[in-house]
């Protein structure tokens, strides 16, 4: 119990450390924030929204490397924790699918390398969707997922298969926001690289805070009946939801 | 998750830890984020622990300027009524010096605001702007008319060879009692009302000789039929069937809705007839519209601003005799680097020769392609643009697109940058940790050649829909060394087009020489060094004013710097030497024209100031015509502007004054004459020379002597001659 604490503790540390600091050199992470300020006139504010994409390019092309890698890191993780509420559910998705470690680790393994393909090729402008039609199809694979599992005592043979496609989705998803916050030419490959591990980070921080606390648990008879049907259903509820929200 | 309702009660008193660290995590966080700004405080009237005290443009709202206006003034007026109580004896320390500590606060807000408003403005800042505007003059104006204050001044100045000041004090001390002897300190009662009757008579016609340009400008419109628009572009035509509609829609009756249905509308905007004049191939059309243009205010109709422009004159001679001036120019030159009219009227006449000579040929140069053509009529006036044009095809012609490549703004900026280090070994290090009022403004401090910060220099670059066109040097603070060290803030605005998606900012090659204009402003507000603020940069006269920056063009244009900055931003190559010719050719074309129209106006600016009180002027025209006659000005020219449209002059603030745009250029071609008699236009010795004298010194001495200490000599135009491509060399 000691060590999840510790490992609970270190994960919320680094989260809330990501959250509320604000260093000189998170400057590129904050701006996001304020080029959402309203203006009345739409010109000035697609003028203001040009002008501060200029503006995190220079400062990122004038930091040492280490710092940028550091910067796409957390804008990865951020992209997890908190802001990538829809990929947290899905991960829990795939959390509640599983009571061994071994299917958890495939299913997250296929998902990683899936969505990392498509963040890619879609960062250097091979592959392209529509956003809206990606975040449709990512809200409608949460539901996918959580509905399987209340369905399916273990995740079933081809699950891996639509894992492997939802990752792909999720990838362009990923992409659409790196694109947002515009890469680095001089540093392209390692940035996207960084930013993907953030990714990673953030959806191991996931992962990790839903063992630690349900780990307990997971052995009980009441687990899948208590637990994993009702926060299914919770998620596929939402996932529901934003389905609806984004198709309508 | 925290907050999902499953987690069972075994779990609970674990939660409540982990609530309890995060909510300490937060607020030791939350405690370090505060900004230093106190947001319940008016950041006016805070210090600023800004990093090189930047105003903190983040924490200024637009409703914090108002209230600090008005507290600035309030201080400002009880900090001068402490100079004018104090019961000691006027010394220059409790009187002129305490006057340079005054208004600190009015300056702390004034000049974030009128930067601001100009840059960065939107309808709040528009409002408070006019809101603003007769505040502050009546508040300058109970300085100006201040007795008691003057009084110590003048008591001061009567005995200032006994005080013991060094030149910069007793430059000082006179410019301040100039100002209020300027203001009417000296005059009777019974003058000054006489003075503020003709200030007001003056005021109300000048705005009527605006009013007036303003009504016969848009009073003028050719209609056209398609069948008219021979020789024009695709662009022009669309401009002048959107000009139609948009008459259309403004149109109240049907029947004038019908005037212009399917028809193409130009006036006498110059944007909208310089395109017609130079590309029309209908010479009675030209005419028409041309005519249109140089009879503005001179139709005999109730818009006719012949006698207003002859009363403003005549008014202006009236209260120069009462202020003891022999003419309005004399009164207006007193302060100017060239100090009388003879002087002006000895450079102008001087430059007035080569310009015409220069016009002629370029008129010859364009009846030979009317003959060519097989035209059988003698080249005039509305005829010039067209047939110049032709002649620039051919003789000048220059792809700016081939050029934008070579001037990425990256590149310019490190150009500018590096032209000073050669010259004084400054140093540019762009900040990134402060925040500026938009993304697109960037902030350099610049450190002299021992490492040492000099200041602070923001560039705004780009053209945004809340930015005032054209292109300006300001400052967020001033220099002064009255109470310690204090180091400026230094910023250049302009308005070049921003780049597309993740291109770079590609310039053209007049946007360079602009950048590089406004960056010499900046230079002489950067490297200024003087004991009290009010002298400090660019407080000098304004024909002196020009010459830090039109000189540092001079390094833009020079193939050596050029070819060090214009760089390819792809393939990285060094602009072409076949591309430089070109580009400095170009500049050459049409200057006997410019330059004829240029001084032909500025001659008549001088002859109308320099009339005396008595003249008896009855016709504005015959003036003007006696005027240019005497100097003998080509029929195929007029000047740039003729007296009844004359707004710099009539309804502006250049009276006397349009001139100085010529004297800074002669000063300018002069002092970098001497780079090229050196052989080197980075001379050390030069350079250092032109940094003490010319950037650095304010307007602590007379800015004549400034330029002799440089040059060893007072300016010849020989220089500006041949950069204008006036010397007859061919």
């Amino acid at each position: 119990m000691n060590l999840f604490r510790a490992v609970l503790f270190s994960f919320l540390f680094i989260t809330s450390f990501n959250l509320y600091s604000h260093n000189p050199e998170d400057f590129v992470i904050a701006e996001i924030e304020r080029g959402q300020m309203n203006f009345e006139n739409e010109q000035i504010a697609a003028e203001y929204g040009a002008a501060l994409k200029r503006q995190r390019a220079r400062r990122l092309a004038a930091m040492p490397f280490y710092k940028k890698f550091y910067i796409f890191v957390k804008a990865g993780f951020q992209h997890i924790i908190p802001e990538g509420i829809d990929h947290i559910l899905f991960v829990l998705g795939l959390f509640f699918s599983c009571i061994t470690f071994r299917s958890l680790l495939w299913q997250v393994t296929a998902f990683t390398v899936a969505h990392s393909i498509t963040l890619v090729l879609a960062a250097q402008g091979l592959v392209q969707l529509r956003g809206d039609i990606v975040e449709a199809i990512i809200a409608l694979s949460i539901v996918w997922v959580a509905v399987e599992n209340c369905l399916f005592k273990e995740p079933s043979k081809w699950r891996y298969m639509i894992v492997f496609a939802f990752g792909l989705l999720h990838g362009l998803g990923f992409a659409a926001l790196l694109t947002q916050y515009g890469l680095p030419k001089d540093n392209f490959i390692s940035m996207l690289l960084a930013f993907n591990l953030g990714v990673e980070f953030g959806q191991l921080a996931v992962l990790v805070i839903a063992f630690v606390l349900i780990k307990m648990i997971m052995k009980k008879n009441w687990y899948s009946n208590e637990i994993k049907i009702p926060a299914s259903l919770i998620i596929a509820g939402i996932g529901l939801f934003w389905f609806i929200e984004r198709v309508f | 998750m925290s907050k999902n309702p499953i987690f069972t009660s075994q779990f609970k008193t674990y939660k409540m830890r982990k609530l309890i660290f995060i909510s300490a995590l937060l607020i030791i966080v939350s405690c370090q984020q505060q900004s230093e700004m106190d947001p319940n405080i008016n950041p006016f009237f805070q210090e600023w622990n800004t990093p090189h005290e930047v105003p903190p443009f983040l924490d200024i709202k637009d409703e914090h300027y108002m209230p600090a206006y008005e507290k600035g003034m309030e201080e400002n007026l009880s900090e001068i009524d402490v100079i004018v109580n104090n019961p000691e004896e006027p010394t220059f320390s409790n009187t002129i010096e305490e006057l340079e500590r005054t208004g600190k606060l009015l300056s702390k807000v004034g000049r974030v605001f009128s930067n601001l408003a100009s840059s960065n403005t939107n309808p709040q800042l528009q409002e408070l702007q006019r809101e603003l505007s007769p505040m502050l003059s009546a508040h300058y104006d109970k300085i100006s008319l201040n007795e008691g204050l003057f009084n110590r001044v003048e008591s001061l100045w009567q005995d200032r060879e006994n005080l013991g000041l060094t030149s910069e004090q007793l430059k000082l001390l006179e410019d301040t009692r100039k100002q209020f002897v300027r203001s009417g300190a000296l005059m009777s009662e019974e003058q000054k009302k006489q003075i503020s009757e003709i200030n007001s008579k003056i005021s109300g016609l000048s705005t009527s000789f605006g009013q007036n340009l303003l009504a016969e400008t848009n009073g003028f419109e050719l209609i056209l039929n398609k069948s008219d628009l021979e020789g024009l572009s695709d662009g022009v035509v669309a401009a002048a069937l959107d000009a139609a509609s948009q008459k259309m829609d403004k149109a109240e009756s049907e029947e004038e809705k019908e005037k212009y249905k399917n028809k193409y509308v130009f006036t006498p905007h110059r944007s909208s007839m310089y395109p017609f004049l130079t590309e029309s191939t209908r010479r009675d059309l030209r005419e028409k519209l041309y005519k249109s243009y140089v009879m503005r205010g001179d139709n005999g109709n109730e818009t006719d601003n012949k006698e207003i422009a002859a009363k403003i004159a005549k008014l202006r001679a009236e209260r120069a005799k009462i202020m003891g001036y022999k003419t309005h120019a004399h009164f207006v030159l007193e302060e100017n680097m060239l100090k009388t009219p003879e002087e002006v009227y000895d450079l102008l006449v001087k430059l007035w020769e080569p310009a015409v000579k220069r016009a002629k040929v370029e008129v010859a140069d364009m009846q030979a392609v009317a003959n060519a053509e097989g035209q059988n009529f003698e080249i005039a006036a509305w005829d010039w643009w067209h047939y110049s044009e032709k002649v620039r095809k051919e003789k000048y012609d220059l792809d700016e697109s081939a050029i934008k490549p070579y001037l990425s703004l990256d590149n310019v900026l490190q150009g500018v940058f590096n032209t000073t280090n050669k010259l004084w070994g400054l140093n540019f290090t762009e900040l990134f940790d402060i925040d500026l009022y938009h993304p697109d403004a960037r902030v350099w401090q610049v450190t002299d050649k021992d490492g040492s910060h000099l200041g602070i220099f923001i560039g705004d670059y780009f053209t945004r829909s809340n930015k005032r066109g054209g292109a300006w040097m300001s400052s967020f603070k001033g220099q002064s060394n009255l109470d310690g060290r204090e180091r400026p803030i230094v910023v250049n605005v302009c308005n070049f087009p921003a780049p597309v998606g993740d291109n770079p900012a590609l310039l053209s090659f007049d946007n360079v020489v602009t950048l590089f204009h406004e960056f010499g402003h900046a230079m002489h507000g950067t490297l200024t060094n003087v004991t009290y603020g009010s002298m400090a940069g660019t407080s000098g006269p304004r024909d002196f004013i020009e010459l830090p920056s039109q000189l540092l063009e001079h390094w833009a244009s020079e193939p050596e710097v050029l070819k060090s900055f214009a760089t390819h931003y792809e393939t990285g190559e060094s602009i072409p030497d076949a591309l430089i010719d070109k580009l400095l050719n170009a500049s050459k074309f049409n200057q006997g024209f410019i330059n004829t129209e240029y001084l032909a106006a500025s001659l008549l600016d001088m002859d109308w100031h320099t009339i005396s009180a008595e003249e008896d002027l009855k016709d504005a025209n015959k003036f003007e015509s006696e005027s240019m006659r005497k100097v003998g000005l080509i029929d195929e020219i007029a000047p740039r502007y003729r007296s009844t449209y004359f707004a710099h002059i009539f309804s502006g603030g250049y009276s006397s004054g349009y001139y100085s745009y010529v004297h800074a250029a002669v000063l300018d071609s002069d002092a970098f004459e001497a780079f090229k008699e050196a052989g080197d236009v980075f001379d050390p010795n030069l350079s250092s020379k032109l940094r003490s004298t010319i950037y650095s010194k304010g307007s602590t001495e007379e800015a004549m002597d400034l330029f002799v200490q440089f040059r060893g000599r007072k300016a010849e135009i020989g220089p500006l001659l041949k950069v204008r491509g006036l010397d007859g060399a061919e």
